[in-house]
């Protein structure tokens, strides 16, 4: 189980450095959920798949993927098309591809060959032992993170917020008053 | 883990600045109302205020592993729930001139508050981390609050872009004590470190990662970058919280840490803070002296005050406690009392705040009491007797001589007399002749608006601490800290 770990643990590293000094954020992006994966198999190795099935499910999958369509989304337009085949060229994906087909490899070995669900050392933890975990000694904190949340939400919220829905003269950044425009506000209702 | 009536008690404080976030949120989503939302928090922070006396029965208490509610907690508690109070009054009359939806400010300032309040009770570092988060992230959204203007929306950038810098280090760090530890609790830690088994160089990179982070929080000198920055764009409000209720809670917390979990067993992290300290105090008052903005000079003011504050961390021993109670006590007070004076002066909301200091010169002629109390709080930071800042000084430099530290004794009177040189000099600008063109005025009636009759109190407050500071010696001795888990 040991070598699954580090190998997942190299993927990872080297994952998120293309992450940082990649500079199309699309190609990053795909790294990103590549470094994601490798993460979920290093928790995997370590004996806790619940942690491993959480960052899968809501790193890898939920954000990554919202992240990835905003992305594409904020550049719609007749230029898009070409960018997109540009973004599938070969060159481009086979990286990830290959960090992501080390993972199940690593994966499928640590699975035939550990005899199913393993740890380096110390026991697995699963859903259980979590749960009464978050439920026991750490119930408080839980319930404040999710406080956390609702600070982030609020602020996101008021520094996000469409201005072309305010009805009433609104100032721009440089100080002037400028009134919505006609078409603004239809497109909001 | 089963709560009892004595644990909700403990938590009262929590629970009604909680309760409070909820009322307003819901009150917001029914209909948008400033002065309301401004009076519900007040009332919600000023009941938590009274809880703490019901709180005061029950201590010391452990809440679940991660919570302990200690008389020195509740001191705390007390400290930021007020300087919050402050703040949400100031801010009433800042918001009043924004053109944009005011409420929420409300909501996030109380978020903030309860971050602080955990921080302050917690033992655990996963409740430090928690606690930190959910003091920082509003602290974003209330520092690029009137986003429109651009520099307010560079310091909430600034801020947030840095702080999450900072919560990575926090973070690594801890995660490298977890490896060598096995546990997160401050009494663990302790124990497994006067054990002699956590003198490896691991855990020294931890605790050092975390300095950097609770440093880069406090604004300690390699990590004060971002300081005058966010406090210069900030709204005015929102740098009196900054540097009140996030300052006092962090160094609560990491008294907390040293003071139970001592990593200064071979000296290494000892002297790491010591030249930690004796920076801030250099580089505050330095890069201060050339300041022509008041806000960017309270900030570099902060960085010094803190520098002096961090004395009592490297003397961890006999007076430490009483005197960071103290130092914070001084220091609040006064720098409320500076930034609300600030805050009146741009208030209402009209575009970036009245910051530089011409904005000040000639107040003296239009607003003498406002000018009288402006000038009190910068004698008092400047540490002249009779006022609150001497006090504070007077304890930080007998701790610094009682522990034979006399690098840090000497840093303190080198910052004092180089503040000594800014502060006259914000005082010469307010007493001069006015100038001919146009500048920013508090409202006429500003002492009888709650932010006016606020900053008055504080003044008042530092001239009694200043004269008769023994009710506040002794509230702040009976203050214990329970070192063990």
């Amino acid at each position: 189980m040991e070598i699954s770990f580090y190998l997942a643990a190299i993927v990872a590293v080297f994952a998120t450095f293309r992450v940082v000094t990649h500079t199309n954020p699309v190609h990053a992006l795909l790294y990103l959920v590549v470094s994601l994966l490798a993460v979920a198999m290093a928790f995997f190795a370590l004996g806790a798949p619940f942690a491993a099935a959480l960052e899968i499910i809501v790193y890898a999958g939920a954000i990554m993927v919202l992240f990835v369509f905003v992305m594409m989304m904020l550049n719609l337009g007749s230029a898009a098309v070409d960018r997109e085949r540009q973004w599938l060229q070969s060159s481009l994906w086979i990286g990830p591809s290959i960090m992501a087909t080390v993972l199940i490899l690593v994966f499928a070995y640590a699975f035939i060959d550990g005899g199913g669900i393993g740890t380096v050392s110390g026991e697995t933890l699963m859903a259980k032992e979590v749960g009464i975990a978050l439920f026991g000694p750490y119930l408080l904190i839980v319930e404040l993170a999710s406080f956390l949340l609702l600070a982030a939400l609020v602020a996101a919220a008021h520094i996000g917020r469409d201005d072309s829905r305010r009805e009433q003269p609104l100032r721009n950044l440089n100080g002037s008053v400028r009134q919505p425009s006609k078409l603004e506000q239809g497109g909001e209702r | 883990m089963n709560l009892t009536t004595s644990h909700l008690i403990a938590l009262l404080p929590l629970l009604i600045v909680g309760t409070t976030v909820i009322v307003v949120m819901l009150g917001v989503a029914w209909r948008r109302h400033h002065v309301a939302s401004a009076t519900v928090t007040v009332i919600g922070l000023n009941l938590a205020l009274l809880s703490l006396l019901a709180v005061l029965n029950v201590t010391p208490l452990e809440v679940t592993p991660l919570i302990v509610v200690d008389k020195y907690a509740v001191l705390y508690m007390a400290l930021i729930l007020v300087a919050s109070l402050a703040c949400s009054t100031l801010a009433h009359a800042y918001l009043e001139g924004l053109d944009d939806q005011r409420e929420e400010f409300y909501m996030l300032l109380l978020c903030a508050t309860m971050g602080g309040l955990l921080l302050v009770s917690s033992q655990h570092l996963a409740s430090l981390f928690i606690g930190l988060e959910l003091l920082s992230v509003p602290i974003y959204g209330m520092a690029a609050y009137t986003y429109r203007d651009r520099t307010s929306l560079e310091a909430g950038i600034k801020y947030m872009v840095l702080s999450a810098m900072a919560s990575a280090f926090l973070l690594f760090g801890m995660a490298l004590l977890y490896a060598e530890a096995g546990t997160l609790s401050f009494s663990g830690l302790s124990a497994r470190m006067s054990g002699g088994e956590l003198s490896s160089a691991w855990t020294l990179m931890g605790v050092g990662m975390m300095v950097i982070g609770l440093g880069f929080k406090l604004s300690l000198a390699p990590f004060h970058l971002w300081t005058p920055d966010v406090y210069e764009g900030a709204p005015a409000p929102v740098s009196a919280f900054l540097a009140t209720v996030s300052k006092i809670a962090v160094f609560a917390v990491l008294l907390r840490f040293f003071m139970t979990a001592p990593a200064t067993g071979d000296g290494w992290l000892h002297t790491v803070i010591a030249i930690i300290a004796f920076l801030s105090m250099l580089v505050g008052n330095l890069l201060a002296l050339t300041q022509n903005n008041l806000k960017r000079l309270l900030g570099y003011s902060s960085i010094a005050h803190l520098g002096y504050l961090l004395t009592v961390i490297v003397a961890s021993d006999g007076l430490a406690i009483e005197t960071a109670g103290i130092y914070l006590i001084t220091y609040v007070a006064t720098t409320l009392g500076a930034f609300g004076v600030v805050t009146l002066v741009s208030s209402p909301y009209q575009g970036p705040d009245a910051g530089q200091l011409y904005h000040y010169r000639g107040l003296f002629w239009r607003r003498p009491y406002l000018t009288a109390v402006l000038t009190l709080m910068m004698l008092s930071l400047a540490g002249i007797p009779l006022t609150a800042g001497f006090i504070g000084k007077f304890y930080a430099l007998a701790i610094g001589v009682e522990s034979s530290l006399w690098w840090l004794v000497a840093g303190i009177v080198i910052g004092s007399a180089l503040g000594l040189y800014y502060y006259l000099r914000v005082m010469v600008t307010l007493y001069l002749h006015e100038p001919g063109e146009s500048r920013r005025d508090a409202t006429a009636n500003w002492g009888q608006r709650s932010g006016g009759v606020m900053v008055l109190l504080l003044a008042l407050a530092v001239l009694v601490i200043g004269i008769y500071p023994q009710p506040i010696i002794s509230l702040v001795r009976s203050a214990t800290l329970i070192t063990a888990g």
